[in-house]
């Protein structure tokens, strides 16, 4: 700029001022928290605060042995707790250069669709809650207790099932519970009409979440966004068909997406997502009784497991994208580093430090339930 | 473009010296290289190879050989193959460059290794603490911390005896068995 073109800018009197968002706040998810900066009631500036569900599980897992890491891996993701028990248990498979026998694999394949279903209830029920639609989140939490039933009935646990292990899973299946699944996957199906009605095709819904927390695919991949937020931005990627793990490369399903990228898009690809996991768990129980066999291969006396010394990076989908668990041993019985990759540790902070600028107060806490942040992935 | 990882990926990591490469699968490529030449491998890789993605920053600490291992893992949409990159760096003073230019997720790997490891990213937009905002110990994640150790030396064990237990034990109730005496066996 020449100097005869400069003027002196007199800046008015400020009205921005700050404001806490959480970590006890209804339109929060989980204990986390977001220092917003406000002109109005519009965001300027976010900061992501975490670490208040940090439990230190990396730290932990290093000092125990490898079977007793099976215990805590799962809590580190409360909604989608599954993928957690079989990304740890493919990277000690890795390691140990050990087979899991077929049945396992569809086995593990049908809880991680489960799994899928109850996450994806929770999370668009609580994105309903945000507009001020509670019917479909109490929908959603009674739709999701039907699976949890179901898991109980099946490995004891309704949330933490603890039921991967290295090597295959604990042991088969109840009798007659594949049929139990298939009238679960008929409620479920059967209720997707209903939700599509009260929520989906919502006006309040359809103009609330419409261009709110938008970002295209460029700014997608930027950020590292995976899972349903980059399909979300019209990119078809789903590590269980481009990367794929257990028996899901003998699976026939569809990759959902949709173009706009907002919190309207991101909630609507999980919503046909729903579908395309019941249609996965409807393969699953047609197939499983032609699997026969053991569900689990021998592994040593898990109290005295050396694990031979390497390093293996194993990934799977999870509701929230993808989670990978990076995994080094020493040739010790206890892991010399675990380390943890949860989706949201992008989505919950940088990503929605970003989008949360230019949006109004009352959708923040949309766009956190849209992107589906879950904290303790974050916080671990 | 192939599903697997292509010739190509040697051609070009030929440009660059001191690389060692093992193939694992046809997804998996391992890439072993000079602390130095990080930036240039991963520039090279993210510019003529298409992988964008940076899944994650891995920090291991070798304490015997007073080393931190960092390791980068990268995923291509385009050829479907992930790559992960190695390096080795002093364990003291544990300083290291930033690749926040070229990945935009670094960010975060780099500001969590920095508070569990006390490594130091130079040029990384923040270093502050995120999830350890009140602790003032040494980085928690280093070997030579010892959590357990930690906790004994600053909490002290009580007994659990609050009034109201101790009123309901003397009608009779309350915990009958302890853990101890649970756990023994039935002579």
């Amino acid at each position: 700029m020449r100097p005869e073109n400069y003027q002196a800018i007199s800046h008015p009197p400020s009205n921005e001022y700050e404001l806490n968002f959480g970590p006890n706040h209804p339109g929060i998810e989980g204990n986390y928290a977001l220092k917003v900066k406000l002109h109005g009631d519009v965001v300027v500036a976010a900061r992501a605060d975490g670490g208040y569900l940090h439990r230190g599980f990396e730290k932990l897992m290093e000092g125990r042995l490898w079977i007793q890491n099976i215990a805590l891996v799962p809590r580190i993701c409360v909604p989608d707790p599954v993928p957690m028990e079989v990304c740890y248990s493919m990277a000690v498979e890795v390691l140990n250069d050990m087979e899991v026998p077929e049945r396992a694999q569809w086995l593990r394949v049908l809880q991680l669709e489960l799994s899928r279903i109850a996450a994806h209830l929770f999370t668009f029920g609580g994105h309903a809650a945000t507009t001020g639609m509670y019917t479909t989140m109490y929908w959603g939490v009674a739709d999701r207790d039907q699976i949890l039933d179901l898991f109980e009935e099946w490995t004891g646990g309704r949330v933490y099932h603890i039921y991967n292990i290295p090597g295959g899973v604990r042991r088969d299946m109840p009798a007659g519970f594949l049929d139990r699944v298939s009238c679960t996957m008929d409620y479920i199906e059967s209720r997707l009409p209903d939700y599509d009605n009260l929520f989906f095709t919502n006006q309040v819904f359809v103009d609330r979440a419409r261009d709110t927390g938008p970002m295209n695919q460029q700014q997608a991949l930027e950020w590292g966004v995976t899972g349903p937020n980059l399909r979300a931005t019209g990119l078809a990627f789903d590590v269980r068909r481009d990367d794929p793990y257990l028996v899901y490369d003998q699976i026939d399903f569809d990759i959902p997406t949709e173009a706009p990228g907002d919190a309207w898009a991101r909630t609507l690809v999980r919503r046909q997502e729903l579908k395309q996991s019941i249609h996965i768990v409807r393969q699953v129980v047609e197939k499983l009784p032609s699997v026969s066999g053991p569900v689990r291969t021998q592994i040593p006396n898990p109290l005295a497991w050396n694990v031979p010394a390497g390093e293996t990076y194993t990934r799977v989908e999870s509701s929230k994208g993808e989670l990978g668990y990076y995994v080094v041993s020493d040739g010790g019985d206890k892991p010399h580093r675990v380390h943890v990759r949860g989706p949201s540790s992008m989505h919950a902070v940088q990503v929605l430090e970003q989008l949360a600028v230019g949006a109004r107060l009352e959708d923040v806490a949309q766009i956190m339930f849209s992107l589906d942040a879950c904290p303790p992935e974050v916080d671990r | 473009m192939s599903k697997t990882v292509t010739p190509w990926l040697d051609n070009l990591l030929q440009e660059i010296e001191g690389v060692e490469i093992r193939r694992k699968d046809s997804r998996r490529v391992r890439i072993d290289i000079a602390a130095d030449s990080l930036p240039t491998l991963l520039e090279l890789l993210r510019g003529r190879a298409g992988y964008v993605h940076l899944s994650a920053i891995t920090c291991v600490d070798w304490i015997d050989e007073s080393q931190f291992e960092l390791v980068y893992q990268l995923w291509s949409y385009e050829s479907q193959s992930l790559v992960s990159a190695h390096i080795r760096i002093a364990r003291e003073p544990g300083v290291y460059v930033s690749v926040f230019d070229l990945y935009q997720p670094a960010a975060f790997f780099e500001r969590d290794i920095h508070e569990m490891f006390g490594v130091y990213f130079e040029g990384s937009p923040d270093m502050s603490k995120f999830i350890l905002t009140e602790w003032n110990g040494p980085p928690p994640m280093r070997k030579e911390f010892d959590a357990e150790a930690w906790v004994n030396e600053t909490f002290e064990w009580k007994e659990y005896q609050p009034d109201w237990l101790k009123e309901i034990t003397e009608q009779g109730g309350g915990i009958v068995k302890t853990p101890e005496e649970a756990r023994q066996k039935k002579p």
